[in-house]
């Protein structure tokens, strides 16, 4: 990560951060003043009573978090051209993550009356040990997902602060040794995050989310032309960086190093346009559309963020090479480019982008993780008959206590910041996606089938970090991909571990489906067939058949 | 009968799914054999020929097909998906059946 006095920023662009973040508090007070109070709280803080319009569906599903703007650049500066096709599965991504399970998830949610994730799950298969068990893999793999975000939040802010601003509270010394500065930034990062997601629930994230994609994308498009002029062109960029990384730069697998073969290749296309469709995120967002309309034309808009965001970024972080050649850390790129290229007011804006691309992540996994306790924990496990306002509390307690947890966790942060992120995303897909397609599509579909796709999916994923984090640790190369660390994937015939846990995933769904007795004909004809207007959702089948075969059970409570 | 919006997805999940196949093949298969260098046979600045300041391989191999997609999915998602009908939300019942399903909430 940037080492502060490498990238000391101008005062305008903590002006410009705070300002950022001012509006960011603004937009949460004013989510929480507009939420309808017609609906549900759980409907309304966890989903915002499924009223996103397109802009905020295409731009909330961009997939933008930290590592956009710091991670992806810093490979794109080093290993050259081949980055491009790293990334070049987010050409078909917008239909991918939004349309294949779009509609289905949206009218299921409907159909159930599902909030979250595990709720959807649960009522789709009838069965609360599926709920429970995508409620603890959710809280698992967003909270390792978390803590990286936090250090990122706390080292960009610490960035941009003055150093007065922190030695005050310890002395020179003191904030050397303990890195009073991380400290600083992640406390002002954890506290201004927690709060707007706090108070304004799903809304403000998502409006949040909104306004801070309009950041990034006047970011990156204000920083294209200077780095296409500072450079002489993509030509002049291109022989530059031939020169100083080698030949590499300009073809596959990469400069220096075999960093994208043929198989990683073919891994990434899984990897960002259908692990995509896993997410835990990208799933609520499904659920909270308007209709089917603002569901087409969200497809349309994120297609053109995307061309709009990223091909114009392997453009400016190829130019990079031959602006700032011989970089120590390469994860500095975007910091030192901007402030290399812009004044001090556009820097402030430019560097706004990685902050809110953090925030908000950590604004929706916050909540994401928050609904699972309440909802899928709290609510259908220990307190059923909780009242509207217990829950009401219970959302808010949940929701700033895990971001100070998260918070603590990364005042001693973890080493491997985008490694653990592409752990978790592809371990929540390989345990997620599988289920939800069979679930959408499949009447054979079994709960058996969808907790051993489950299962089958995470621990493949898990096992082969595993043994890669060992290989790591024994400096084994593996000759492909990152160079080996403490923490890092084990890539089986060189495919990546996500492309073993979706296809793992997926046979045991299937497998274990056809061996298991056949599911309730009602409960899929109510889910699958053309139904009368008034038809129930299936809970209340539930517990009507509950009542016909244990009429006292009921009536005892 | 099977709900239409059962139908109409599957089908266009279908169309998406070989969409996304055809990229996949087509971009990775096209930039490994004109743009990947090997111990054998190593490319060097002759073999950039860019278009537009872009390497040829990945001109042709991932910005043009990243243009055709884009085309592609406006066309889609503009004139061909369906508007569905999602059907009325359960939200409020299936709250209320929390409540009163104690006995089955916990099992």
């Amino acid at each position: 990560m940037p080492k502060v006095e490498a990238v000391q920023a101008h005062p305008a662009t903590l002006v410009a951060l705070a300002l950022f973040t001012l509006i960011s508090l603004g937009l949460g007070v004013v989510a929480n003043l507009v939420a309808s109070r017609k609906a549900g709280f759980l409907q309304k803080y966890f989903l915002g009573n499924r009223s996103l319009g397109a802009l905020a569906v295409a731009l909330t599903a961009a997939v933008m978090s930290g590592g956009t703007f710091m991670g992806f650049p810093s490979l794109v500066y080093s290993f050259g051209w081949v980055v491009g096709l790293w990334i070049a599965s987010y050409m078909v991504a917008p239909l991918t993550v939004l349309g294949v399970l779009g509609k289905r998830i949206g009218q299921l949610s409907r159909k159930t009356g599902a909030i979250t994730l595990p709720d959807l799950l649960r009522e789709r298969f009838g069965s609360p040990a599926l709920g429970l068990l995508t409620s603890l893999l959710v809280i698992f793999f967003l909270t390792c997902n978390l803590v990286p975000q936090f250090k990122a939040g706390g080292v960009i802010m610490k960035i941009v602060m003055p150093s007065s601003a922190y030695t005050w509270a310890s002395g020179e010394d003191l904030a050397v040794t303990v890195d009073m500065g991380y400290i600083v930034g992640l406390a002002i990062f954890t506290a201004t995050d927690v709060a707007y997601t706090a108070y304004g629930g799903f809304l403000a994230a998502v409006w949040t989310d909104v306004f801070q994609s309009l950041v990034m994308a006047v970011g990156v498009i204000l920083l294209f032309p200077m780095a296409m002029a500072a450079s002489g062109g993509l030509a002049s960029a291109t022989t530059k960086g031939m020169e100083l990384a080698g030949d590499g730069f300009a073809f596959g697998p990469g400069a220096g190093r075999s960093f994208h073969p043929l198989t990683l290749a073919l891994s990434f296309f899984v990897m960002w346009a259908i692990t995509g469709m896993g997410q835990p995120s990208t799933m609520v967002r499904l659920m909270a559309f308007r209709d089917s309309r603002t569901l087409r034309w969200s497809i349309l808009y994120l297609t053109i963020y995307n061309i709009l965001i990223y091909i114009p970024l392997v453009f400016i972080f190829i130019a990079s090479r031959s602006i700032l050649p011989g970089l120590e850390k390469p994860d500095e790129v975007m910091p030192r480019l901007v402030i290399h290229l812009a004044n001090p007011y556009v820097a402030g804006l430019i560097l706004a982008a990685p902050y809110g691309a953090v925030m908000s992540t950590v604004s929706g996994f916050l909540l994401i993780v928050a609904s699972g306790l309440v909802r899928d924990v709290y609510q259908r496990f220990l307190r059923p008959k909780a009242s509207e306002r217990e829950i009401e509390w219970a959302s808010y307690s949940a929701t700033i206590g895990i971001g100070v947890i998260a918070a603590v966790v990364a005042l001693n942060p973890p080493k491997y910041l985008q490694l653990i992120v592409v752990f978790a995303s592809s371990g929540m897909a390989s345990a997620f996606l599988m289920p939800a397609l069979m679930g959408a599509f499949w009447r054979r579909a079994t709960a058996a089938g969808a907790i051993a796709s489950m299962s089958t999916g995470a621990g493949v994923t898990l096992a082969l970090y595993a043994y890669g984090s060992y290989l790591g640790f024994h400096q084994v190369d593996q000759g492909i991909g990152p160079r080996p660390q403490m923490f890092g994937a084990y890539y089986l015939l060189g495919f990546e571990p996500c492309v073993w846990g979706l296809l793992s995933s997926l046979a045991s769904g299937v497998v274990v489906s056809w061996l298991s007795r056949p599911p309730d004909p009602e409960r899929v004809a109510l889910l699958f067939d053309q139904q009368p207007a008034d038809a129930p959702a299936p809970a209340t089948l539930d517990l009507a058949n509950k009542e016909r075969s244990h009429p006292t059970d009921l009536e005892q409570h | 009968m099977t709900d239409p919006v059962v139908r109409n997805s599957r089908r266009e999940a279908i169309i998406i799914g070989l969409v996304w196949l055809a990229s996949t093949l087509f971009c990775c298969f096209y930039s490994w054999w004109f743009g990947y260098g090997s111990a054998e046979h190593p490319l060097t600045s002759q073999d950039v020929r860019p278009i537009w300041g872009i390497p040829s391989w990945a001109f042709w191999g991932y910005i043009v097909p990243w243009v055709v997609c884009a085309l592609f999915t406006i066309w889609f998602a503009g004139f061909y998906m369906v508007d569905d009908d999602l059907g009325r939300d359960h939200a409020a019942e299936l709250e209320s059946d929390i409540r009163e399903g104690v006995v089955d909430a916990q099992g």
